[in-house]
């Protein structure tokens, strides 16, 4: 199902190009999140299709990656949809515009699959019940430092992260993969998935303490 | 104060969005309480947003965009409108009145409540456990991977006090015996990977699974 995709998910990561495209720069607007506050306060169509020329290639590659090729351009109709319909609640203090829009990728795509598998009347507990978008939460105090960096600190130490950790990452991200299904299908322990993520996290330093009870 | 959390892996399975229903309301329960875990799971999203920016090249037609316009016009403009106060999750699923749930007691301090076909189409075993104040349930370790969060008042056993809103996860190897503290029911939720393990006199009644 998910052969094809699959492969390339892994072998053609561009990883030098993530420096042209914009990036998110310390307690400045990126270039997507200006766009993405336009297309909020004043329903502005030419930035909501700047964002959709840019993003709607991810989501859809998104769909496919994790075996949805034949529901990858509605994926793409469902998020844009998402996206205009919230934009007025996008606050880019409390998330970077390619966080929130993967946090609504990931939530619709959850969402759909729940819908394909279940009537609505048997789905108790809806999807954002579950999985919150970042700045929902109107009680969140904007903003730390720490928030507004972290997009591109990901961004600058993934760049030197062996290659066996990131493949890691991207399938567990993009291929929906456990690490269980992560270390079956690489054919390594459980064990040794955990510690390349556990590896990586560091260095991404996206773990602020981790506390293992 | 919340101190026991969810380790990084659990968090990036979540942030990814593979977690299994119930383990995911775990999750964001902590999540509503815990600004330390929210900004780890922030910097986690935006590991995810990074991940989705390196496709390959993939192509959108413009009749996609033509036809997200033909929806978006059909509706009607968003308003910023002030939000109410969203009701927790937990409201929602269990309403606001744990103790007057339809509990069922299995032992003089423990009692359960299975709500496992809230979450249709999925393998997890979902309880909720009450200990009543100062009481004791009996020791028994854990055949697959037990997922608890606390709800409500709190419950010491040989690893520390876990109070409301901490998360742990046990193991097969984790052999305990949590004690109620004294003032409040702790009641907590728990997804079960599959059945527990006996090893007091009592473990039969505790467990749900056998009866
Ligand atoms: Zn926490």
């Amino acid at each position: 199902m998910m052969n094809n995709t699959s492969a390339h998910a892994v072998k053609e990561r561009p990883v030098t190009t993530l420096d042209q495209k914009p990036s998110r720069a310390e307690g400045r607007k990126d270039p997507w999140s200006q766009l993405l506050e336009k297309v909020g306060k004043h329903q502005d169509r030419q930035a909501y299709h700047a964002l959709f020329e840019h993003f709607g290639p991810q989501i859809k590659y998104y769909a496919m990656a994790n075996g949805m090729s034949s529901h990858a351009e509605e994926l793409v109709q469902e998020v844009f949809v998402s996206i205009w319909r919230r934009s007025c609640l996008y606050d880019w203090r409390k998330a970077a515009a390619s966080t929130w829009i993967f946090t609504i990728a990931r939530n619709q795509r959850i969402d759909m699959l729940r819908k394909m598998k279940r009537t609505s009347a048997e789905i108790q507990v809806e999807t954002e019940d579950l999985w919150q978008i970042p700045g929902d939460n109107e009680d969140e105090p904007v903003t730390s430092l720490h928030r507004l960096m972290s997009e591109r600190r990901v961004r600058d130490s993934l760049r030197h992260l062996p290659e066996e950790q990131i493949t890691v990452i991207a399938k567990v991200y993009m291929e929906q993969k456990s690490h269980q299904m992560v270390a079956d299908e690489l054919d390594i322990p459980l064990g040794t998935v955990k510690s390349r993520v556990r590896l990586a996290l560091n260095k991404l330093k996206v773990i602020l303490q981790d506390q293992n009870v | 104060m919340t101190r026991h959390h969810p380790d990084s892996l659990m968090l990036m399975e979540y942030s990814a969005g593979n977690l299994s229903e119930p383990h995911a309301l775990c999750i964001r329960l902590h999540l509503d309480k815990c600004a330390h875990c929210r900004s780890r799971v922030d910097a986690l999203d935006s590991l995810g947003a990074v991940m989705m920016e390196q496709q390959s090249q993939v192509s959108v037609s413009e009749s996609t965009f033509d036809s997200i316009l033909a929806r978006i016009d059909s509706e009607p403009a968003p308003q910023p409108t002030p939000r109410t106060p969203p009701r927790s999750p937990l409201s929602k699923l269990l309403g606001d009145d744990l103790d007057g749930l339809p509990w069922k007691r299995q032992l003089r301090d423990v009692s359960v409540l299975d709500i496992t076909d809230r979450f249709p189409g999925q393998k997890d075993q979902v309880i909720l456990q009450k200990l009543c104040a100062g009481g004791k349930a009996p020791a028994h370790t854990h055949r697959g991977e037990e997922t608890t969060l606390v709800l409500q008042g709190a419950f010491s056993d040989n690893r520390g006090v876990f109070n409301q809103w901490d998360f742990v996860v046990l193991g097969q190897e984790d052999e305990h015996k949590p004690v109620a503290l004294e003032g409040d029911d702790c009641i907590t939720l728990s997804v079960l990977s599959a059945p527990l393990k006996l090893t007091g006199t009592f473990g039969r009644l505790l467990n749900p699974f056998i009866r």
